[in-house]
């Protein structure tokens, strides 16, 4: 197999999260790979922040978006060309905060996509400020008294909008994640992984987070379950929280066609309109 | 007065919203193009949804008409307010209006026209056991008007409604037969005239489905859209002919997720537009500038009403001009085109979206509410261009925005069909190099904006292939406007006893200065439906003109024909 990396010079600060999860998704890319899932057919997207600078570091095809759009682009790709695999890289700014709509309704849609959420719990590119995971409390240059709102949870947050498959890695845990990423986008439905991710420069959270987190033993049947050990104010668990096979948005729109493949010709335009 | 000595008959129909109006319109429309008249349907309506006022005019001859009539013919009045209303609409004494006398109880010693009326509520409550359809009576008096067989309506109903047909045509009938009885009554008020042979190729339609279908026929394959009138009908349109024509209608969480959805759509290869009116295209403009940069062909309808803000949402404007000429942030070329009827909207919608595969650059529709919704006999123009995809030389490794001579990167679309394992295609909203990987070096960040630059000169260059304006008239003052202000002109140039030369912006940028030239320094008149002139200012900004007069007209509405006509015998 080719190479996943590109040249590009690496910027994340050392020691950042980011590192374990750019090396699980190629991990995941390549146990795909041996899937009989073609790189032509992955596409990735991306929003702003130093999560989207994976789109550079990654071999594959897709758009480096807007801030907050990433997921909207994803869908908008995996509408016209269903054969694709799309991989959505968000921030939690940027998928829980400027694009929260478009993260909430490809879950309402069940849209067969993946959205890898890095929650690093601050904003970190831009010199980290408060975001919609940071906790209460939170000290940032734009909540220098320290952040009045409570976090959203991701993953109920999720559950409730309509993913069909919602995990949860830790980036420090890194083949772990790996398998957590293959088995999300081999999931038919729209798949969540919350990724628990230090951010060395404005929240470093390792050393509770590595006391905290806790492999999941099951994935819970009951939907309540999820949400109670996802919520656990105890134990950070990681794994499965839940998945489900529901119809997913692109074959209840239009089966097994293929909008950009099956296009259809001048000729037959013509034809139609003549009609 | 019959039409045999007067050019253009109009039919007015008005009630409350949810009676009707608009589909008796579209139906009496039908019914009229079939026995080949030419016809003009607005549709003046409010945003609510029960209640309220609506009205619909449909005017009709047996040359084409380009604009809707404030006065009319025939006059049918569902209710009191309606009756009130258009008490004076009448275009003589002879015209005739009926009304629905368990509701208004108009002064019929001094009628100022035939006034006839029915006990429609009554016969209503009589006949309907499903719920009742009070439009079914502006069909059945239309088609005693037109001297049409009760057959003849019996199947119109059968063919254009879906529900309660059998009550429908009972009430319909009876409708028809008092009318008919009453038919000395009416003789005067009758348009009495022959039709034209048959047009094949006429189809009653609006400014928005001309739209929709021409960019349909040059391979548009994904429509995105959030409701917003006077656009939302595009929307409607294509979701309507989804199973048919395997174009896809998606309505999105909003505006932003419409284009950036969209953008994902292209980034996979499909011909894909947006459109809005002027609020929701705000919304997109960050995902506007993004298609700049990432060099997306996208087609981007904006379909004006009176702003600023929410506005006025049924109504009519060009306040949008200067919005649709400045879209998005950041240097990149724009193109902004403006259909000047609705066979115009149908070719430009073509040729946009071709240009925009061409160059891989956004362009923008601009459309206003009167040309996008409202009907009229149009033929399809179907040599209109048509973007074929080539498959580009493979020069190892490919790269998305390689720099070429004229700008233009060769294009490869993740999972098609000629994309091998080792492709990588990468679109970026980030400076780039030409790999697509993200870049802040001086040296490539010129080159690619450079590279943009070529590309959007060989746009500019392009649109000269296209009819870029269009002329109606053979002298007079020149009177320069866009969109549904051209077809107001040509309707008012039948009656101006001046002469005037109506000069039809279609292309708005580029600036089409050579084909404008021979204007240079005349003495002009601008028509523009906005407090500001915008037109006007944006002529002179680009050419030298003795702007005589700018008319100015903004309250939502488009000029009667001949309100205009007289008008422009002041100014000219």
């Amino acid at each position: 197999m080719r190479e996943l990396g590109t040249h590009k010079e690496n910027t994340w600060c050392s020691g950042c999260g980011n590192f374990g999860i750019l090396t699980a998704v190629k991990k995941a890319i390549t146990a795909l790979v041996e899937d009989n899932i073609k790189l032509s057919n992955i596409a990735i997207t991306c929003g702003i922040g130093c999560h989207g600078k994976i789109f550079d570091y990654l071999a594959l095809s897709g758009i480096y978006g807007l801030h907050g759009r990433g997921t909207a682009t994803a869908q908008g790709l995996k509408l016209a060309n269903p054969k694709l695999h799309v991989i959505s890289f968000g921030g939690d700014g940027d998928s829980l905060g400027e694009g929260l709509e478009h993260t909430l309704f490809a879950a309402k849609r069940n849209m067969d996509i993946t959205l890898i959420l890095f929650n690093n719990g601050t904003y970190g590119l831009t010199t980290g400020q408060f975001s919609p995971l940071s906790n209460n409390g939170y000290k940032g240059l734009s909540t220098p008294l320290g952040n009045i709102e409570r976090p959203f949870r991701a993953i109920p947050l999720l559950l409730e909008a309509g993913a069909s498959f919602v995990a949860r890695g830790y980036s420090a845990k890194i083949d772990h994640l790996a398998s957590l990423i293959q088995q999300a986008v081999l999931h038919k439905g729209f798949s969540l992984i919350e990724v628990m991710q230090p951010c060395v420069s404005y929240n470093n959270t390792y050393a509770d987070l590595n006391n905290r987190v806790k492999m999941l033993e099951i994935t819970p049947n009951e939907i309540t379950q999820s949400v109670k050990l996802a919520a656990d104010p105890e134990h950070v668990y990681l794994g499965i929280f839940y998945r489900q096979l529901l119809p997913v948005y692109h074959e209840e729109l239009y089966q097994n066609a293929n909008p950009v493949l099956d296009s259809l010709s001048h000729q037959q335009r013509l034809e139609l309109l003549s009609k | 007065m019959t039409l045999s000595n007067k050019k253009v008959s109009s039919i007015l129909i008005g009630g409350k919203a949810g009676e009707g109006v608009k589909k008796a319109a579209q139906v009496i429309a039908k019914v009229l193009l079939k026995q080949s008249y030419h016809v003009f349907q607005a549709d003046d309506y409010q945003s609510l949804i029960k209640g309220g006022h609506n009205f619909s005019t449909i005017s009709f001859a047996t040359e084409p008409v380009y604009n809707a009539y404030n006065s009319a013919d025939l006059l049918i009045s569902f209710d009191k307010r309606s009756m009130e209303t258009h008490w004076l609409d009448f275009s003589s004494s002879k015209s005739l209006h009926y009304y629905n006398d368990n509701d208004a109880k108009p002064d019929i010693t001094n009628p100022p026209c035939t006034l006839i009326g029915y006990p429609l509520t009554a016969l209503m409550k009589q006949i309907y056991s499903s719920p009742s359809n009070v439009s079914m009576a502006a069909i059945a008096l239309f088609f005693v008007w037109m001297e049409c067989s009760e057959a003849e309506l019996e199947s119109t109903i059968k063919q254009e409604f879906r529900y309660g047909i059998e009550d429908n045509i009972r009430f319909a009938k009876a409708v028809y037969r008092m009318a008919l009885a009453d038919a000395h009554l009416i003789s005067e008020s009758k348009p009495g005239l022959q039709a034209n042979q048959a047009q094949a190729n006429w189809r009653l339609t609006s400014g928005n489905q001309a739209i929709a279908m021409g960019a349909w026929l040059a391979g548009l394959d994904f429509y995105y859209g959030y409701p917003m009138t006077p656009a939302s009908s595009i929307l409607h349109y294509l979701a309507l002919k989804m199973p048919s024509h395997k174009v896809y209608a998606i309505h999105a969480e909003s505006e932003l997720a419409v284009a950036n959805m969209a953008i994902g759509s292209v980034v996979a290869g499909a011909k894909t537009a947006i459109g809005s009116s002027g609020g929701g295209f705000a919304l997109m403009q960050e995902a506007f500038s993004l298609a700049g940069m990432a060099e997306i062909p996208l087609l981007c309808i904006l379909v004006s009403r009176p702003g600023p803000a929410t506005g006025v949402s049924t109504y009519t404007a060009q306040e949008d001009l200067p919005f649709a000429l400045n879209q998005g942030h950041g240097d990149f070329t724009r193109i902004v085109a403006a259909p000047d009827s609705p066979e115009r909207a149908f070719s430009l919608a073509a040729e946009l979206l071709s240009l925009a595969w061409e160059f891989q650059n956004p362009v923008i529709l601009l459309s206003d509410k009167h040309l996008s919704e409202s009907s009229i006999n149009a033929v399809f123009p179907l040599d209109v261009p048509f973007f074929q995809q080539t498959i580009p030389q493979q020069n190892k490794p490919y790269e998305r925005y390689a720099v070429t001579d004229e700008g233009i990167s060769p294009l490869l679309f993740p999972g098609s069909d000629f994309v091998d394992e080792d492709t990588v295609i990468k679109w970026n909203s980030h400076e780039h190099l030409p790999s697509g990987l993200r870049t802040d070096k001086a040296e490539p960040m010129i080159g690619m904006k450079d590279k943009r630059a070529r590309k959007g000169s060989a746009l500019n260059e392009a649109t000269k292939h296209y009819q870029r304006i269009a002329i109606y008239g053979n002298s007079g003052t020149p009177v320069f406007a866009y969109g549904s202000s051209v077809l107001e002109l040509r309707e008012a140039q039948k009656y101006c006893s001046k002469p005037f030369v109506i000069i039809a912006l279609v292309y708005l940028l580029p600036f089409p200065s050579e084909e404008l030239e021979q204007y240079a320094n005349s003495q002009i008149v601008v028509l523009e439906h906005s407090v500001n002139g915008n037109l006007a200012t944006y002529l002179l900004q680009n050419m030298s003109l003795c702007i005589k007069h700018n008319i100015l007209r903004y309250d939502g509405r488009a000029y009667d024909p001949h309100e205009l006509a007289a008008l422009l015998e002041e100014v000219l």
